[in-house]
């Protein structure tokens, strides 16, 4: 076979969730770094992986403990000022066999603590496959750090080996950031952002429909300058928790701090949006009136349409948002979308359902798959959505959108039609 | 502590070598991790991985097929591939997890061999040592399982062994061939760069061997051994606008730090000057000069720097170089900084 594999949305949603054909699991086949997806493809590589992530908490540094080969990208982080932050504890080929590495870890962070012009707010160890593999209890040796040296010690779990576990590295490294929270009196009018280590968009309507619900203040680890806005994350009231992925995070602050938690999800249907804000003004016992935003941004679309026409759009998987959903979104806007790069899974096979229904012909491409190294276009297209699908066609109109501003809700939508709007005007 | 790093990012590992090696050669090469390994040598230590396609994976090992040991699920997904990818031999690249583990790599050459009918490598590299110990294991088990006929030597043939980004910052062959050339040789071979498995096969066709790297010399002894083809040691393609900062030197002290062959041909042109050549990477005591070093850790490099009025190395290295007050002229190493630039 010296062509990509692909299925067509109709033949996926027939064989059902329980029966992906074996190219789109990735457990059972070989894996391909494609150029298209090296930051998804690497826990560390680009954008928020597992080190930068662990980071988050403002003036921490971390240490690496793991052979060379795990630390060696890091560097890319360098370019994004993170040189200062960064320390390395180097394993040899006996340290992975014995273990004896562990304990030489309280003095190789009093050693870092030295060379750094301030004392950090924190030191994060990130340890990797090997530790998964000798069942590290981190836990414990965060606690002889911080008896060495005083300064609060927390795990970031790197373990590629567990990506598809319940709790992945990008769930637990979620847990981490907010683990240094300490429970203090909570302050009705607050509420904490939780998902991204970034901040959303500043225009999102969200801020605005919180505000109208007597929500004052409004806390995000992205817009966190200090140490001790940081902590302050803990008066909060309730957290909305806006990826998946920080579920695990809210339930353990909910355990810890008290902090109960409503979980949303970004979504590019407006009346799922719409829908979404309802729910949410229920659950917090306010109205929250979105009508304008709402009426805003079904008029972008439709202007958009108007003037574009239905255009045959790419959607990749290197984007803020759900290909499936963002695809489903799009065909239920009057475009065509042929193709899409993406990673099924159970949380968004549901889009799949639905976006056979309605374009059963689109062509679904898993990036992992090695027979994406013979991947050439097939089909026309106008204009692709994320940075795979931009290496996939380079010359066709396109948007990265995956921009560290994360868009949410409305302003999302509208973040993403004036986006292309910009790329095919750019184009013409 | 010897092993901790707080001014640098950690080197080019051994890993990344070895694939950097078979990048080229039309063989489906497979490392031995979960994805994270794969990540960093395609994403930052093979700079081809943009400009040439290569079947390159990663084995996507998760938890219980290394605790359970399952080398028949990571045999049966390389047959697989087989299938889908022509190739003409296998090589499988260990990482830290067959380390832990302890793989037997005879075995999966075995279970690789017979599953698919291809020749195949392995080389157990483990993450924890220098890009050119992965580079040295490649290209000697490269050269012993394909160069194994002996050819009839032509005249003027120069086979070039090393010629590899992490060594040359360099993706294509065309400088290193055409200052070769301008040496005097006709035809110019650099093995696995813009050259493929067929030269290797006929590598005893070369008059001369010539390793850019020390971890191309276990190769180059062994095509002496085999086939009587001699080698030499140098590096044809240093910048220009380092030797002429280079030549213009003199009655000053100066560390030259790279690669130990590359470092050498830059001392070679210096003259009335006291020059130490240090290395991260191998150093091999036949093509060292009194003086000449070896660095374990910072400390290392920030001492061996003090003594010099100049240094000449990776500028990424002046970070661990504190208190240093000399002069400083950027010897780009890829396998340093992941950069080439001048």
């Amino acid at each position: 076979m010296n062509q990509a594999y692909d299925i067509t949305a109709a033949a996926l949603a027939e064989r059902g969730y329980e029966n992906l054909p074996e190219e789109l699991n990735s457990a059972k086949h070989m894996i391909y770094s494609s150029p298209a997806t090296l930051d998804y493809n690497s826990p560390g590589a680009k954008g928020f992986g597992v080190k930068r992530a662990g980071l988050a908490i403002p003036g921490s540094v971390m240490l690496l403990v793991a052979p060379g080969c795990c630390g060696r990208n890091t560097a890319l982080l360098n370019e994004l000022g993170y040189s200062e932050r960064f320390f390395y504890l180097m394993l040899d080929d006996t340290d992975i066999v014995t273990g004896r590495y562990l304990k030489k870890i309280p003095q190789a962070c009093a050693e870092l603590l030295e060379e750094c012009e301030t004392q950090p707010s924190a030191v994060v160890i990130c340890i990797t496959c090997v530790d998964a593999l000798l069942g590290t209890d981190m836990e414990r040796v965060c606690r002889s750090c911080e008896e060495k040296t005083g300064v609060a010690t927390i795990p970031a779990y790197m373990y590629a080996l567990t990506r598809e576990k319940r709790l992945p590295p990008m769930a637990l490294v979620r847990k981490s950031v907010y683990s240094l929270l300490k429970p203090q009196k909570r302050v009705p009018t607050a509420c904490n952002l939780l998902g991204f280590f970034s901040a959303l968009e500043d225009g999102c309507e969200l801020y605005a429909l919180l505000r109208s619900a007597g929500i004052r203040t409004i806390g995000e680890i992205g817009r966190c300058q200090t140490y001790a806005d940081y902590e302050a994350l803990s008066k909060a009231n309730f957290n909305l928790v806006l990826n998946a992925e920080t579920r695990h995070a809210a339930q353990d602050m909910q355990e810890r701090l008290g902090i109960p938690y409503i979980e949303l999800t970004r979504l590019y249907r407006l009346d799922k949006i719409r829908n979404q804000y309802r729910l949410l003004g229920q659950a917090i016992g306010a109205e929250l009136d979105d009508h304008a935003y709402y009426e805003e941004t079904y008029a972008k679309v439709t202007q958009f349409r108007e003037k574009y026409g239905a255009l045959r759009i790419a959607v990749g998987e290197c984007l803020n948002a759900d290909s499936f959903e963002l695809a489903l979104a799009l065909t239920e806007y009057g475009f065509h979308v042929p193709e899409i790069y993406g990673t099924v899974g159970e949380r968004n096979f549901v889009f799949i359902k639905k976006l056979a229904e309605i374009s059963p012909d689109t062509r679904i491409y898993s990036n992992l798959s090695p027979t994406m190294l013979h991947y050439r276009r097939t089909c026309d297209l106008d204009a692709v959505i994320g940075n795979d699908a931009m290496y996939y066609h380079k010359g066709i109109a396109g948007i990265g959108f995956q921009e560290e501003e994360q868009p949410f809700g409305y302003r999302g939508v509208t973040l993403l039609f004036d986006k292309l709007a910009a790329a095919l005007t750019e184009a013409e | 502590m010897s092993n901790l790093l707080t001014h640098l990012s950690p080197l080019a590992p051994d890993d990344s070598g070895a694939c950097g090696v078979f990048y080229e050669l039309g063989g489906i090469t497979v490392i031995c991790d979960a994805g994270g390994c794969a990540g960093n040598v395609c994403g930052f230590d093979e700079p081809r991985w943009h400009e040439k396609p290569s079947a390159l994976f990663s084995a996507g090992l998760r938890d219980m097929d290394a605790i359970l040991g399952r080398d028949a699920l990571l045999i049966d997904k390389l047959t697989k591939i087989t299938q889908q990818v022509p190739a003409e031999f296998t090589a499988i690249v260990g990482t830290p997890v067959p380390a832990v583990i302890a793989t037997d790599y005879q075995a999966l050459r075995r279970m690789a061999e017979k599953k698919t009918g291809l020749p195949c490598i392995t080389v157990e590299t483990d993450g924890t040592r220098g890009y050119d110990f992965g580079e040295m294991l490649s290209y000697s088990r490269l050269f012993r399982t394909f160069a194994k006929e002996q050819y009839q030597t032509k005249s003027g043939v120069l086979g070039v062994i090393g010629a590899t980004p992490l060594n040359t910052g360099l993706t294509h062959a065309d400088s290193i061939i055409s200052a070769l050339q301008k040496a005097g040789w006709d035809t110019v071979v650099c093995f696995g760069m813009d050259s493929g498995l067929d030269m290797i096969r006929r590598a005893s066709e070369c008059t001369e061997i010539l390793a850019i790297s020390p971890s191309g010399l276990k190769a180059a002894e062994y095509l002496q051994d085999t086939f009587g083809t001699p080698f030499s040691v140098g590096y044809p393609l240093l910048p220009a606008q380092i030797t002429a900062q280079a030549e213009a030197l003199s009655g000053k002290r100066i560390l030259i730090v790279h690669q130990q062959f590359a470092a050498n041909a830059l001392r070679n042109i210096i003259t009335n000057c006291a020059v130490t050549c240090g290395t991260w990477f191998m150093l091999d005591p036949r093509y060292a000069k009194e003086g000449d070093c070896r660095f374990r850790t910072e400390e290392d490099f920030r001492a061996a720097a003090m003594q010099a009025d100049i240094v000449i190395a990776d500028p990424m290295l002046r970070r661990a170089a504190r208190g240093f007050s000399g002069e400083w002229i950027d010897f780009p190493h890829y396998a340093v900084s992941g950069s080439a630039k001048w």
